[in-house]
C-alpha cells in the first residue's frame, strides 16, 4: 500500500479555506431556507386555501426530485432563460435554501400542530391578536420541539454541501479534487475532507445537545 | 327597575357538521350574577361557554354582550375577548414564561400596559391569589391547584367584565380543589359576573345565584339553587342529581 499524509502537507492550508466557503454556504442556504421555509409554514397553516394548495405543491415537487437536477437547473438554465450570468455559489444557495425550505416548513408544520390547541385558545381567550399569538406564544415553543430537526437539517445541508462542488465552487470537496489534479493522488485529501467534515458535523452535534440541555433547564 | 343584562343568548344552535350540539339556547345572566352550568357529559356545556366568548362561532342566534351585539360579524373578537376571562379545565399556561410573565403577557401585549404597571398589578394578583412566591418559577414547577390560581390570576390580570370557568376543578386532585373553589367564591363576592362549569354541587349550590341545568344542547332548567337540588321540576334532572349525588 502507498499512503503518504505528507504529499498533502503544502495543500493544507489551501484545503483547511474550505472550511470557510463550506460553512458560508450552508448557513446562506440555512437562513434562505429558515425564511422562506417560515413562509411556507404559514401558508400551510393558514386558513386560504389557495395558500395551502401552493405550499404543498411547492414542498412536494422539491422533495420529490433530485437535490442535483434542481441545482442543475437553476445553475444551467437561468443564463438560457433569464440571460443572467448566475454565480456558482449563488446558484448554490438557491437551490439549496429553495430544497431545504420545504423540508423546514415540515419539520415547522409537525412542530406546529404539536402544540396543545389549549395554548392558542388560551392566548385568543385573553385577546391577544393572531400574530401576536403566533409569534410570543406557539412558535417559542415550537422552536424548542423542532430544535433538534432543524440541527439535523443544518447537517444534511453541509454534507449535501458538496454537491455544488460539481459546478465549481471551491467547498471542501471541490478542494480535493483540486489537490489531486495537482499531486495524481486521490486517497490523502479526500481522506483528509472526510475528516473535516466529520469533525464540523460532530461539533455542532454537540453544540445543538448543549442548546436543548440548556433550555430545558430553563423552564424545570 | 330591571338589573342590566350582561349576557343575553337568543336562540342559539351549533352545530358540528349535523350534529346539533346546542340547540335554541335563551337565557341571560345578570351583571354580578353567578351562574352554575350543570348537565351530563357531552350535553354541550363546554360548547355553550366557548360561543359566549366567540372561541367557537354559533351557527345561528345571537349573543349579547352588554348592549353590543358580538355574534354580528362586524364585532372585532378580539376586543370582546379582552372583556372576558376565560378559566380552562386543563389551564393552559403558558409553559416557556414565568409565573409573573404569564400574567404580564396579555396586559402588555393586548392592552400596551407598560412592563412596571403589569407586573405591579400581576403581583397584586398572585397575592391575591395566594402565590406571590411563585412569581419567578415556571408553571411546570407547580401544583394543579396552584396552576389553576396562576390560570385564574391571568385570566382577572385583563380586568375582565365577566370570568367563565369550564370545570376548573375537574383536572385537580381531590385536596387541591378546595383551595381552588375558594378562590371562585372570593371572586363572586367581588360581584363579578361569573359562568361556571361545574360538577362541584356543593359548591353550585352554595355560591351559584342561578343554575342552568343542560341537557342535549337545550338548557333545560333555569333556577334557583335550593328549589333546584331540592325538587328538580324535570325528570331528566331528578335522574342526573340521583346519579351525581
Ligand atoms: N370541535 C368539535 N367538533 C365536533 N364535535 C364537537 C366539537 N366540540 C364538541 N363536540 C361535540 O359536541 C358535544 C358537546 O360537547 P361539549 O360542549 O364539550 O359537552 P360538555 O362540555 O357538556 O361535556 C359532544 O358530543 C362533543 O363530541
Ligand atoms: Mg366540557
Amino acid at each position: 500500500m502507498n499512503i503518504d499524509f505528507s504529499r498533502i502537507e503544502p495543500y493544507i492550508p489551501f484545503m483547511l479555506e474550505g472550511i470557510w466557503v463550506t460553512l458560508l454556504f450552508t448557513l446562506l442556504s440555512l437562513i434562505f431556507g429558515l425564511i422562506w421555509g417560515t413562509c411556507l409554514t404559514l401558508m400551510k397553516i393558514s386558513t386560504i386555501k389557495p395558500l395551502r394548495w401552493f405550499a404543498d405543491f411547492y414542498t412536494s415537487i422539491f422533495r420529490g426530485t433530485p437535490l442535483l437536477l434542481q441545482l442543475f437547473i437553476i445553475y444551467f438554465s437561468t443564463p438560457q432563460l433569464l440571460q443572467y450570468d448566475i454565480s456558482p455559489l449563488m446558484a448554490g444557495v438557491l437551490a439549496f435554501g429553495l430544497n431545504s425550505s420545504a423540508y423546514i416548513s415540515e419539520i415547522m408544520r409537525a412542530g406546529i400542530n404539536a402544540i396543545d390547541k389549549g395554548q392558542r385558545e388560551a392566548a385568543m381567550s385573553l385577546g391577544v391578536n393572531y400574530s401576536t399569538m403566533m409569534l410570543f406564544v406557539i412558535l417559542p415553543q415550537a422552536f424548542k420541539n423542532i430544535l433538534p430537526a432543524l440541527v439535523n437539517e443544518m447537517i444534511t445541508l453541509l454534507k449535501e454541501s458538496s454537491l455544488v462542488s460539481v459546478i465549481g465552487v471551491q467547498e471542501l470537496l471541490r478542494r480535493a479534487n483540486i489537490v489531486t489534479s495537482q499531486i495524481y493522488v486521490t486517497f490523502e485529501p479526500l481522506i483528509f475532507t472526510g475528516i473535516i467534515y466529520y469533525v464540523i458535523v460532530m461539533i455542532l452535534a454537540i453544540l445543538a445537545r448543549l442548546l436543548e440541555r440548556r433550555m430545558r433547564v430553563s423552564e424545570a | 327597575m330591571k338589573p342590566n343584562k350582561a349576557i343575553e343568548i337568543k336562540n342559539l344552535t351549533k352545530k358540528f357538521k349535523h350534529l346539533t350540539v346546542l340547540d335554541g339556547i335563551d337565557a341571560s345572566i345578570d351583571q354580578g350574577e353567578v351562574i352554575a352550568i350543570i348537565g351530563p357529559s357531552g350535553s354541550g356545556k363546554s360548547t355553550l361557554l366557548r360561543c359566549i366568548n366567540l372561541l367557537e362561532m354559533p351557527t345561528s342566534g345571537e349573543i349579547w354582550f352588554k348592549e353590543n351585539e358580538i355574534t354580528s360579524p362586524k364585532v372585532n373578537l378580539t376586543t370582546v375577548r379582552q372583556k372576558m376571562g376565560m378559566v380552562f379545565q386543563h389551564f393552559h399556561l403558558f409553559p416557556h414564561m414565568t409565573v409573573l410573565a404569564n400574567l404580564t403577557f396579555a396586559p402588555i401585549k393586548a392592552k400596551k400596559l407598560s412592563k412596571e404597571d403589569a407586573e405591579e398589578k400581576g403581583l397584586a394578583l398572585l397575592k391575591r391569589v395566594g402565590l406571590e412566591d411563585k412569581a419567578k418559577v415556571y408553571p411546570g414547577s407547580l401544583s394543579g391547584g396552584q396552576k389553576q390560581r396562576v390560570a385564574i390570576a391571568r385570566a382577572l390580570a385583563m380586568e375582565p367584565e365577566i370570568m367563565l370557568f369550564d370545570e376548573p376543578t375537574s383536572a385537580l386532585d381531590p385536596e387541591m380543589v378546595k383551595e381552588v373553589l375558594d378562590v371562585i367564591k372570593d371572586l363572586a363576592k367581588t360581584g363579578m359576573t361569573l359562568a361556571i362549569v361545574t360538577h362541584e354541587m356543593n359548591f353550585a349550590r352554595e355560591v351559584a345565584d342561578r343554575i342552568w341545568f343542560i341537557d342535549k344542547g337545550k338548557i333545560v332548567e333555569d333556577t334557583d339553587p335550593a328549589e333546584f337540588f331540592k325538587q328538580p321540576k324535570t325528570e331528566r334532572a331528578k335522574q342526573f342529581l340521583d346519579k351525581i349525588l
